[in-house]
Parts: structure tokens; C-alpha cells; sequence
């Protein structure tokens, strides 16, 4: 790879070993199960996978936003620069948390306050964090807002979440997150709730502010037309950890672990007709009594004798990707 | 597949609410959710309804449920007006026409164990009881693919693609002859949804079943349906057969949906995205609905102001747009 190109491939974020788990009385649920991947910066990396996969979790971890007490960080690095986020005191996290990283989460509805006016939580992180008053303050939250394409903004920053349309309430929640211009955005699914012009506005639009600023974005999502849209690298996760990393164009032409194949043939693709979806029978498996090995093997097509004995390795597949698949051991 | 008779024509179809008035007010404005939309859903095939919140796609499958009552318009099962059905033709009507909706969690009753949800239409509509509503209902349990066993066991018991297996099988009971599937997989995941998809497209084949699907995913509806209807803000905007609908797409909204799709490949980038966003059904654009967001309109007065007509662009292909 060329590491010679410096600052463009300089590493950003690097998560080594994440583990988060809640401690249930039933048991411990691993939710996140030993997850390692790096952001360079200006990527927009996908994290793709099913509900319970481990996706969402590993992002509140990479915020230290776990809810607590039920789960806890018991493991892992998240080195951001060159300090590990799992080490910062409170005080310190939160000079990260908000300005060098921020978040946008699925729901604009609950993300934002209903009895606040727009302009005054958009001014809430430039207040906090860029200790901007008065004057100075509006106009950077009207550059934002203007940034995020909502029209008139001088009219809407004294209006109230309600007085949105859904689509416009992401932007604003959009805008919440860059107006610290943070070097790491977290997009956890925030456009499930969009109707789908709207949601090709809004991803259109958080690319090209992207790629204006070079921020680095990690995207999570179950909707492989959108990481194909989206993002320069996937990491697919299941059962809580990252089963393959590639190159975005490698995941879609040719596919390492056999999940990732699956789910590539069973959803129906605009101009691509198949009498038949390909069907991943059964069902993800419960975090509390994750199968030994593989935790993929009861699904899995071609499933060996030693995947249901032991977790398959990383496996090397050239550049950066990787694959945990004793298919691809052998 | 040739489709013979239209099991359920629609002609016409309106549905206005009354809109958000004042406490102690009577409301003056009207919600327009379905404002004039005529299709036919062939025997043995799937008709499908696509379009964003607010199209009136649900609204017009209420109405063919029988939980709203049409303003205006009429709906003929197998060529006779729902709204004079006789007692004991509604009855039958109320047999033949099932639903599957989106929430397979909000559908099931949680304090009802599998074998009553599915049972309770057996008994109510044919009088079963005892060990010949076991056999039925594990016979559909079979046919959906769970295990006769499960017929003792809670909703709650079972993961989302199972349960929406129980909707599927209770609507499936009365041995109906059309099924309204309201978004049937939305809610849900990815390798979930194959299974429920493959699961309908046998279950057609096997007893000839009919459905109208109401979705907003274009991809599966592609997959699954013989004939489409796209609609914007209450009206129908373009209606063919599958083929001709994607291979010969022709108002400019179905084709800002098709290119707002991102599709699962990096080589295929993501069309130009339309501005603007649904209007509102209480006060629709004058003249053509979509004339705001439209990339082919030019400020022309024709589509400001009059309605584009309804007509057939193509041999069995229908949209309405000036432009075309």
C-alpha cells in the first residue's frame, strides 16, 4: 500500500480488542465480542451486519457511551492519535466526545429535544466545546445549518423540532455533530427512518460534505446498497465480531466469508432477477450462548468439522483485508 | 403467467379525512390520502403498490380490508360491489381476503398461545374444535415452515421472521383467495427477509393466492410482483406489468425512486437525487402533484395548473404527466 502518500493514509482511529458485554442475571450477553479495525483519515468505513451483530455497541463503546451499569468495556484499545479513548478520565473523554468525534444517531425524533428551538441545540456543542458566545455562536450555527442545505435558516433556528419534516430533523441532527467540525463522525443508521428520496438527498449530502472536509466517517448500516454507496472499506459483523474487512469494491465482486456472500444473494436487487432469493436458514444467534468455533457454522453452507470446534483465525486476503473462515485458511 | 379475471377491481377510490382541527372545532381542511386510484389485481398474481409515507398506499389497502370506509369509489371482489354485499356475502368476503401486516409484534395477541391466534378464525368461521383444530393447525404450521410442536408456545417465544411465519399462517387458515400484505418483511433482518419472501412466493404457487403488496422498496417489488402501481400523494402516478414498468419506465417520479435506490454495487453510483420532499396531502400542488420536485418540469404553465390525464402510454402501461 502506499504509505508513502502520507497524511492521506495516516490512521485516525485503531480499535484493538474491543469487548463489551452486559452482564445480565441470566447470563453474560457479548454484544461486542473482540472487535479491531483502523479508520485512516478521510475514510468513510461501514460497519455492516444484523440486528444484535454488534454494530451499534461498538460504536457507543468507541464513545464511552455504554449504557451503564448494565454493560461495561471489558476489554480493548480505541486509540484515537495517540491516546487510548479506554484510558481519558471523564474530563478528558469529553474534550474528544462531541469535538473530535461525534455521533449521529438513527432516530431524529428522539435525538432531538421538542421543547427547545433548533438554533439553540445546534449552538449547544459550539458553546460547549468551541467556547463561542453570542454573536459569534449564531453564525457558526447558521453556517452549519446552511452547510446541511435547510433553506431559510435564519427563520428556522427559532423554530422547534416539530415544525420539521423528518427529513429536514436528520439534517439538523446532522449539523448538531459537524458543527464542531469533528475529525471522526459516527453514523449509526440515520437513514432507516428516511422515505427513500429523502434518504438519497441525505446521503448525497453527508458525502460531499465528507468530502469537502476529509472527515472520517464510520457508517453503520444493514442496507448493502448504501455501504456499497457510502463507503472505501467494510467491516462485516456478526455475533459481535468483525468476520471480514475489504475494500469496498472486493466485498461486492468477491466476497471471503461465506455470510458475506449470503447476504449478498438474498436480497433482491433492482435489475438483477432471481426466481428465487438465496435464504441463510435459521436464525443470528442469542449473545448469551454464542455456538463454539464459528459462531456462523449452523448457517453456514460450507461448514467443516473444525468450525464447530475452533474460531477460525484472521486470515490475510492482500492490502488491508482480511477474513476469519477456515475456508479461507486452507 | 396470464392472469384470466381480476379478483379485486378498484375503480376510482377516494378517502378523505378530516384534518387537524381545533378541540370543540369541526376541522375545515380535508386530508386527500387517496384521491381517485383504479387497478385491478389479477387472479393468481401479485399486485403491488409502491410509494413513500403519505402516498395513501396503506389507506387504500385499509379500504379493501374493510377498516375505513371509502369516501367515494367502488371495490368489486370477484366482480361484485363490496359495498352491497349481502350480510352473508361479507362474511365470506371477510374469509376469502386476509392480511399479513408489517409489526409481526404489535399483530400477534402476546397473551394468546400460537395455537389459539391461528385457531381462533378456524373456529369463529367454520366451527372447529378439538383434535380436528390441532390437525389444521399444525398442518399450517407446516406449511409456514415451523414446527407443529410451536402451536403450545407465546408469541414472545419466537424471533421476528417466526412470527411474522404465525401472521402468515393465520391469515392463511380461512383459505383465502387474496392476501393485503402491508410491508410484510420492513420490520425485518436482512437474512430474515429472503426466507418470508421466498416463503410468499411459494405459498402463491402453491394455492393460487393473490396479493396486493404495499411497499416502498422497489427492489422487492421487483421481486415479488406481476404488476405495479406507483403512487404519489394520493393519486396513481404510473401503473404497468413488472417488465414494462422497470424495463420502460416512464413518469419522472418512478424514475427519481428507481435512481434514489442505492444499489448494492459500487460501479452502479446513485442517481441524481430529486429536491424538495412529499407534499402534503392536505394541501397537494395544483395541477400535476409532483410538478414541484419534477426534474422535467419548465415552469409551464400546463403542469402548474392542470391535472396531467390518465392514460394508457403504452399498450397495458398508464401514467399520468404532461410530459410524456
Amino acid at each position: 500500500m502506499d504509505r508513502a502518500s502520507g497524511k492521506a493514509d495516516s490512521t485516525l482511529l485503531r480499535v484493538e480488542g474491543l469487548k463489551t458485554y452486559f452482564f445480565q442475571r441470566s447470563g453474560v450477553l457479548k454484544a461486542v465480542d473482540g472487535v479491531s479495525f483502523t479508520v485512516k483519515a478521510g475514510e468513510v468505513v461501514g460497519l455492516v451486519g444484523e440486528s444484535g451483530s454488534g454494530k451499534s455497541m461498538t460504536c457507543l463503546s468507541l464513545m464511552r457511551l455504554v449504557p451503564r451499569p448494565a454493560a461495561r468495556i471489558v476489554e480493548g484499545e480505541v486509540w484515537f492519535d495517540d491516546r487510548n479513548l479506554l484510558e481519558l478520565d471523564e474530563s478528558e473523554m469529553r474534550e474528544y466526545r462531541g469535538r473530535r468525534m461525534a455521533m449521529i444517531m438513527q432516530d431524529p425524533q428522539t435525538s432531538l429535544n421538542p421543547v427547545f428551538m433548533i438554533g439553540d441545540q445546534v449552538a449547544e456543542p459550539v458553546k460547549l466545546h468551541l467556547k463561542e458566545r453570542g454573536r459569534q455562536a449564531i453564525e457558526r450555527v447558521l453556517e452549519t445549518l446552511y452547510a446541511v442545505r435547510i433553506p431559510s435558516p435564519e427563520t428556522r433556528l427559532k423554530q422547534y423540532p416539530h415544525q420539521f419534516s423528518g427529513g429536514m430533523r436528520q439534517r439538523v441532527v446532522a449539523a448538531m455533530g459537524l458543527s464542531t467540525s469533528p475529525e471522526l463522525l459516527i453514523a449509526d443508521e440515520p437513514t432507516t427512518s428516511l422515505d427513500v428520496t429523502i434518504q438519497a438527498q441525505f446521503l448525497s449530502l453527508i458525502r460531499e460534505l465528507q468530502r469537502e472536509h476529509r472527515t472520517s466517517v464510520i457508517w453503520v448500516t444493514h442496507d448493502l446498497g448504501i455501504v456499497a454507496q457510502m463507503c472505501d472499506r467494510v467491516n462485516v459483523m456478526y455475533a459481535g465480531r468483525i468476520v471480514e474487512s475489504s475494500a469496498v469494491r472486493r466485498i461486492y465482486k468477491d466476497p471471503q466469508h461465506p455470510y458475506t456472500q449470503a447476504l449478498l444473494d438474498s436480497v433482491p436487487v433492482i435489475g438483477n432477477r432471481r426466481p428465487r432469493l438465496y435464504q441463510i436458514d435459521g436464525q443470528p444467534p442469542d449473545l448469551r450462548s454464542i455456538p463454539s468455533g464459528c459462531p456462523f457454522w449452523p448457517r453456514c453452507p460450507s461448514a467443516m468439522d473444525i468450525c464447530k470446534e475452533q474460531y477460525p483465525p484472521q486470515t490475510a486476503t492482500g492490502g488491508d483485508d482480511f477474513v476469519h473462515c477456515w475456508l479461507a485458511e486452507q | 403467467m396470464a392472469a384470466s379475471e381480476p379478483i379485486l377491481e378498484i375503480e376510482n377510490l377516494v378517502k378523505h379525512f378530516p384534518g387537524p382541527g381545533g378541540f370543540l372545532q369541526r376541522s375545515s381542511v380535508l386530508v386527500r390520502a387517496v384521491d381517485g386510484v383504479s387497478f385491478k389485481v389479477q387472479e393468481g398474481t401479485t399486485f403491488a403498490l409502491v410509494g413513500e409515507s403519505g402516498c395513501g398506499k396503506t389507506t387504500v389497502a385499509k379500504n379493501v380490508l374493510l377498516l375505513e370506509r371509502p369516501t367515494s369509489g367502488s371495490i368489486r371482489f370477484q366482480g361484485k360491489e363490496v359495498q352491497r354485499f349481502s350480510r352473508r356475502e361479507l362474511r365470506e368476503y371477510k374469509r376469502a381476503v386476509q392480511a399479513v401486516f408489517q409489526d409481526p409484534y404489535s399483530s400477534l395477541n402476546p397473551r394468546m398461545r400460537v395455537m389459539e391466534i391461528i385457531g381462533e378464525p378456524l373456529q369463529v368461521h367454520e366451527g372447529l374444535g378439538g383434535r380436528a383444530l390441532r390437525m389444521r393447525v399444525g398442518e399450517l404450521l407446516e406449511n409456514v415452515g415451523l414446527n407443529p410442536v410451536t402451536g403450545g408456545f407465546f408469541p414472545h417465544q419466537f424471533s421476528g421472521g417466526q412470527r411474522q411465519r404465525i401472521a402468515i399462517a393465520r391469515a392463511l387458515a380461512l383459505q383465502p383467495r387474496l392476501i393485503v400484505l402491508d410491508e410484510p418483511v420492513s420490520g425485518l433482518d436482512v437474512s430474515i427477509r429472503a426466507q418470508i419472501l421466498n416463503l410468499l412466493v411459494e405459498l402463491q404457487q402453491n394455492f393460487g393466492l393473490s396479493y396486493l403488496l404495499i411497499s416502498h422498496d422497489l427492489a422487492i417489488v421487483e421481486h415479488m410482483s406481476h404488476q405495479v402501481g406507483v403512487m404519489y400523494v394520493g393519486k396513481l402516478v404510473e401503473l404497468a406489468q413488472k417488465d414494462e414498468m422497470y424495463g420502460n419506465t416512464r413518469h419522472p417520479y418512478t424514475q427519481a425512486l428507481l435512481s434514489s435506490v442505492p444499489q448494492p454495487d459500487p460501479d452502479i453510483p446513485m442517481g441524481n437525487a430529486i429536491s424538495g420532499e412529499v407534499a402534503s396531502p392536505i394541501a397537494p400542488p395544483p395541477g400535476c402533484r409532483f410538478h414541484p420536485r419534477c426534474p422535467l418540469y419548465q415552469e409551464t404553465a400546463q403542469c402548474r395548473e392542470q391535472e396531467p390525464e390518465w392514460r394508457e402510454v403504452v399498450s397495458q402501461h398508464w401514467a399520468a404527466c404532461h410530459k410524456i
